[in-house]
């Protein structure tokens, strides 16, 4: 009997040892992923079925959980469009307009498979809550549900590494569960103290035989100003690099 | 043994391969204290021309033209820049070339010349010549107090600004009030200065008061009294879901004046206090079309009755010219830019449909614009292809319908007509 009450007390201690804290984890992928506050420099590559390419290249900063801006570098076409994102809220910058317009985070501002959302994309923790973990191999299966209406994707599977706690694959779908992309987080790499995945790739069945990659480059902690992630600021971002 | 190296020089050239698949040089992310680049850009047309139509017969009533009329414009748009920090000097002119068998030009353009500090990210200021381009709606700005009129059928081109002294204070706050900004200006006028935003040598001043509000753009907006009237306006924008924007202006412009031709063909003044609005949408469809829809009311445009003596006034200056070779009348008409300009009446229903690359061709675009008077039903249509796959080169072919009747606007434009062809090369 004595063994059967030691028995239970130790399962009693021991099962909240081993359940995972699903939104504690994806905290810690994001964290992983990208410090708070960071600046970075993104070469996005979109590739057609014939092998063709187009490159551009953005700077982008990043800071708390729903702050990110992007300036386009090149090509010479695109260059000084800027993106803001605060939020739910859009806007895109082009200097010939000569004023930020309001835009969806279902477009694209590049073409291709990426659109505004995967470019600006804010901390999974702020848009998603973990409904499930799973735990598959050496992997984490987080079942992710959209906050609100207004994110990009409904749902999201993301694979992530049980060690590091970086993602390996995540999967982006409608509310219906069907598949809008899938996105690959390959070679990882240390930019001074921050390891995480270099190359980010994606691919989507509604867009059969094309692929978008996006290399990082230059990813550093910073802090920034709040007016940097305003209308006023978003024409300014060249001046912080 | 063969096989074993074939094995390995293809092992070789396939890892090679994967290897140099992507690569990203840091060495071309350094940033240079200086810029030059711009566009250069030709654009071949062809113009039904509408002989009979009232627009025509001012501009071309002593010229013989045939039915087709081409043309062939071609513009160098340049940017230099300096930036040192916290200041920064910015300089775009604008070359522009119209050859046409009627007129060949030539003209040069200074759109922008300014100079700006930004001592910290929450301010900065700005001497020059600057367009403001203020305003939410995308064909047309009510609220635009200091800008040039935009033309709605190309309403992202650049446009030449203004002198003046500017500055920008932002503040963000963690609350439903997210931003505030405010932007003074002073724009002085006189003969040699800004000599086209008015008269009466005044130093104008005017500013606008920007909030982000319950994820609401909201701009306050004020032109004050000088080279021309006061001028107060509100402007809002706002997504209302991921895929669809709201936005509207609002202006009020007080002793708000437009020439207009009586019915003796004289030159009088009409005018009073005006309000103008714009309503508008943007709307992403699941097939990723972008619709945009806006209603304009332009509280200063003629009525249906001061067009109707206009063109009657034409009609009669036509007759004068058939009948004794005498231009003055149509010469007097034709200088009168006003009855011509864009959105001139009072109602227009602005639409463009796009379609970002249907068939999974990348990178093409094909859209629908239509601009409609509401007033007297005449409208313009135009279909366009858009390809900007190569980089740095941009193609886009559009052509235009003008439909409408006798004594309506679209039906008096000089063409019935256009097709366009645009080569745009970045550099």
């Amino acid at each position: 009997m004595q063994l059967i009450i030691s028995f239970i007390i130790l399962m009693l201690c021991a099962v909240p040892a081993f359940a995972i804290d699903g939104q504690q984890l994806l905290k810690q992928i994001d964290r992983n992923l990208n410090p708070e506050s960071f600046e970075s420099y993104r070469k996005l590559i979109n590739i057609e079925p014939d092998g063709t390419r187009k490159e551009f290249t953005l700077y982008s900063v990043k800071k708390g959980t729903d702050k990110v801006a992007s300036l386009f570098l090149a090509p010479a076409s695109d260059k000084g469009r800027t993106t803001l994102r605060l939020g739910d809220n859009m806007w895109l910058y082009i200097p010939n307009v000569g004023k930020p317009v309001r835009i969806t985070s279902l477009q694209s501002v590049v073409g291709g498979v990426f659109n505004n959302a995967d470019i600006l994309q804010l901390d999974y923790d702020a848009e998603y809550t973990v409904e499930k973990v799973e735990e598959k191999g050496n992997d984490y299966l987080l079942h992710l549900k959209a906050k609100t209406k207004s994110v990009a994707y409904d749902r999201i599977r993301l694979w992530a590494d049980r060690g590091k706690k970086l993602p390996n694959k995540i999967e982006c779908l409608t509310e219906a569960g069907m598949l809008i992309k899938t996105i690959y987080f390959k070679d990882i790499k240390d930019f001074g103290g921050i390891v995480r995945p270099a190359t980010v790739e994606t691919d989507s069945p509604l867009y059969k035989g094309y692929r978008s990659v996006m290399l990082y480059a230059k990813l550093k902690k910073r802090t920034f100003k709040d007016e940097v992630f305003t209308l006023n600021g978003m024409v300014m971002l060249d001046s912080l690099r | 043994m063969p096989r074993l190296a074939l094995i390995c020089v293809l092992l070789f050239v396939a890892v090679s391969a994967s290897a140099e698949e992507f690569s990203f040089d840091e060495a071309e992310l350094d940033k240079k204290w200086y810029h030059l680049g711009g566009y250069a850009e030709a654009r071949p047309a062809l113009n039904l021309l509408d002989k009979d139509a009232a627009q025509t017969r001012l501009r071309y009533y002593d010229k013989n033209t045939d039915d087709v009329l081409p043309d062939f414009n071609g513009k160098l748009l340049l940017e230099w820049s300096l930036e040192k920090e916290w200041a920064k000097l910015f300089v775009q002119p604008s070359l522009d070339y119209t050859n046409s068998r009627l007129n060949k030009d030539l003209k040069l353009s200074w759109y922008e010349v300014w100079f700006q500090v930004k001592p910290d990210d929450s301010f900065k200021a700005l001497l020059g010549k600057k367009s403001l381009r203020w305003g939410k709606g995308y064909a047309w700005n009510p609220v635009a107090f200091f800008d040039r009129l935009k033309n709605p059928d190309e309403p992202e081109l650049s446009l030449e600004g203004f002198w003046l002294a500017t500055a920008d204070y932002v503040r963000s706050f963690d609350s439903p009030l997210k931003t505030i900004a405010v932007t003074p200006l002073i724009l002085p006028q006189n003969h040699s200065l800004n000599d086209d935003f008015g008269s009466g040598d005044r130093i104008n001043w005017g500013g606008k008061l920007y909030l982000l509000l319950y994820d609401t753009d909201i701009d306050l907006l004020v032109r004050g009294k000088g080279s021309r009237d006061a001028a107060y306006g509100l402007d809002f924008s706002r997504n209302l879901t991921t895929n669809f924007e709201l936005h509207g202006e609002l202006a009020w412009e007080l002793n708000a004046e437009r020439p207009v031709i009586n019915s003796a063909g004289q030159q009088t003044v009409a005018g009073g206090d005006a309000v103008s609005w714009l309503l508008g949408l943007r709307y992403l469809t699941e097939q990723d079309a972008t619709w945009i829809l806006e209603y304009y009311r332009n509280g200063n445009g003629y009525t249906r009755q001061e067009m109707d003596v206009y063109y009657q006034n034409v009609d009669q200056a036509w007759a004068t010219w058939q009948q004794t070779g005498t231009s003055s009348q149509l010469q007097r008409l034709g200088q009168n830019q006003s009855y011509s300009r864009p959105a001139t009446m009072q109602d227009y229903l602005y639409l463009r449909i796009s379609q970002k690359e249907p068939w999974d061709i990348l990178y093409f675009t094909p859209a629908l614009t239509s601009i409609t008077n509401l007033r007297d039903g005449s409208f313009s249509a135009s279909p366009e292809l858009a390809y900007t796959g190569i980089t740095n080169l941009e193609l886009r072919l559009k052509g235009t319908a003008l439909v409408g009747s006798r004594r309506s606007e679209y039906g008096e434009k000089p063409n019935d007509a256009r097709i366009e062809l645009r080569v745009r090369w970045y550099f």
